[in-house]
């Protein structure tokens, strides 16, 4: 039972990262690597103000929020004001450089050991510390996350950004800020995936560096590309199926060591395979 | 001195870069692919020369094989994956998702064979020190990479101005539906193409790790430098390619005198920051 109800919180702080990612990768049309990183950010702020009691979770969550928009919009804006393969040079560095602060800065992150105990989560001066209320207030968040998607998506601003996938030179043409679209869509992403973040460490109350590698960076986008680009059902279908591997792959015999190359690897073999032959994912749109 | 050491690996490490610079660009120009996978050939090689140098085979011997497999491994990625992908109009995006998760299989299969620690050659010779007194060293292998990466600079220029398929690929580059209907074949010279670059840059892939040893998923950061380096040098240009290679790793190495060795990526990370907001086409930007 409690298995169930862990995987169920995590599928659903892999939800909210899955619509940034998505937000990003499917319907901006912005390769990124970074978005680990960026969540990254958003769980050692959170893990900081509710550790030093600076904040309750709430007001937390919306510092993480905020910074992480500003810090997407921060990277992006210039990177996409030249040209989009540098943002692929950006993305790369934003992910390395997060890894190394996250890794080395000992004294805000604890370095390579990680925070633990970090507070659970509390809504109007109410602790949850048991489970079940932890995954009430993930599922809630979810659905959130997943009715502002929706909200997003049929706005004007969401057939603006369909339509820059379509034709960015015609959308252009037609008087509308391509960049600036591009731009609030990498800044939503940003929101998405920092109060992801808060989540996930409140949730696991212990956080280090290696959840928020290239490598969880790489779990992400194959859960866009395995879900589907551009469309809800995509966003919540990946996290879901790919959270099940780990534990498909603990029923075969596997040694340890390599365990974690081998989850890497499916990874890899998915992104290719998808690209090849279904580049639409299993629920999504044309990528 | 400690200055003037660092300034000596720095040399190493930047021409060993350059010549990743240089491939990378090689690729990018021609092909238009952001060929992330580039890391997984240069980690690639070192593998290949580890395995046969520890079962005895020469190291000479182990370069070359090294060198040939990596060819055939990036005319394979050319072939079977990104032409077929192109043959059917896959958008940009779709391309380099994939390249990402040719990287991701390659880097993991290596990790899987031979587990995810840092491994060292075991070859005497290459550090002896060939030049130096007191504090200053400069050991063979240093010496072997700078040399051998600015022959590989040097040939691959020769190449690309002198030969017939040298100048099939600058003219695809130049103009793909040109190179088309005059009968240049692009996806032919595609794959020529990633052969070329994936061969040339297994040479600094077998050769860097016998100075500071392997480890599966240490082709990032040198892609990364690398290709920030041929941004800032302006994209084109093979020759800024490998200069600010060059400079990048002497700043990374000076700037260990202030900042501890973890931050190294912070530095190069700096420099492209401050390129893209300055001078966004780079120091030797190609008239167009």
């Amino acid at each position: 039972m409690d298995f169930w109800l862990s995987y169920a919180t995590l599928a659903s702080i892999y939800v909210l990262l899955g619509l940034s990612t998505n937000l990003l990768v499917g319907i901006a049309g912005i390769f990124s690597v970074s978005q680990a990183a960026v969540f990254g950010v958003g769980a050692y702020i959170v893990s900081y103000l509710l550790m030093n009691e600076v904040t309750s979770f709430l007001p937390a969550m919306l510092v993480a929020a905020v910074f992480c928009v500003l810090l997407n919009v921060l990277v992006t804006l210039p990177a996409l004001r030249v040209s989009g393969d540098y943002f692929v040079v950006t993305s790369f560095g934003i992910q390395l450089l997060a890894t190394a602060i996250f890794t080395n800065w000992t004294f805000g992150t604890g370095g390579a050991n990680g925070l633990p105990g970090i507070p659970p989560a509390d809504l109007f001066g109410k602790t949850l510390d048991s489970t079940t209320q932890m995954v009430e207030l993930c599922v809630g968040a979810m659905i959130l996350g997943c009715l502002a998607f929706w909200l997003i998506m049929r706005a004007p601003f969401g057939r603006l950004l369909r339509a820059i996938r379509e034709d960015e030179l015609a959308v252009a043409a037609a008087g509308k800020n391509v960049l600036r679209a591009k731009v609030s869509a990498a800044a939503m992403a940003g929101a998405f995936a920092g109060s992801a973040g808060g989540l996930y460490a409140t949730f696991l109350s212990f956080i280090d560096p290696s959840s928020f590698d290239l490598d969880a960076s790489i779990l992400l986008l194959t859960m866009v590309v395995v879900g589907g680009a551009r469309t809800l059902a995509g966003s919540i279908i990946g996290p879901f199926l790919l959270l099940a591997l780990p534990q498909v792959l603990s029923l075969i015999d596997i040694p340890t060591t390599i365990a974690a190359a081998a989850r890497q690897l499916i990874y890899g073999v998915l992104l290719i395979a998808f690209m090849l032959f279904r580049p639409q994912g299993l629920a999504g749109e044309k990528l | 001195m400690l200055a003037l050491q660092l300034l000596c690996n720095g040399l190493a490490t930047g021409c060993a870069l350059g010549v990743v610079a240089v491939t990378f660009s090689l690729v990018y120009s021609t092909t238009k692919l952001f060929h992330v996978a580039h890391a997984g050939v240069f980690t690639l090689g070192g593998y290949l020369a580890w395995s046969m140098t520890t079962r005895g085979t020469p190291f000479i011997v182990a370069l070359v094989v090294a060198v040939a497999v990596c060819a055939a491994t990036g005319a394979l990625i050319q072939a079977w994956l990104y032409a077929r992908l192109e043959r059917r109009h896959a958008t940009h995006l779709v391309i380099l998702i994939a390249s990402l998760g040719t990287l991701a299989v390659m880097q993991n299969i290596i990790a899987a064979i031979y587990s995810p620690n840092i491994l060292q050659f075991s070859l005497s010779w290459a550090s002896e020190v060939v030049a130096g007194g007191g504090s200053v060293r400069l050991t063979v292998i240093q010496v072997l990479i700078v040399v051998a990466s600015l022959a590989a600079y040097g040939g691959l220029m020769w190449f690309a101005h002198r030969t017939i398929l040298g100048k099939q690929m600058r003219a695809v580059a130049s103009n793909p539906f040109l190179a088309e209907i005059t009968r240049l074949r692009p996806r032919r010279v595609h794959v020529y193409v990633m052969a070329i670059a994936s061969a040339v840059v297994s040479v600094p892939g077998v050769l860097v790790p016998v100075d500071l040893g392997l480890q599966p998923y240490n082709g990032v950061t040198p892609l990364l430098t690398a290709t920030i380096a041929m941004i800032a040098g302006g994209v084109g240009s093979v020759t800024g390619a490998f200069v600010l290679a060059v400079a990048i790793a002497e700043l990374q190495n000076l700037s260990l005198l202030v900042i501890p060795g973890e931050w190294s990526i912070g530095i190069t990370f700096f420099i492209f920051v401050i390129f893209m907001l300055f001078r966004p086409t780079g120091l030797f930007a190609a008239v167009r």
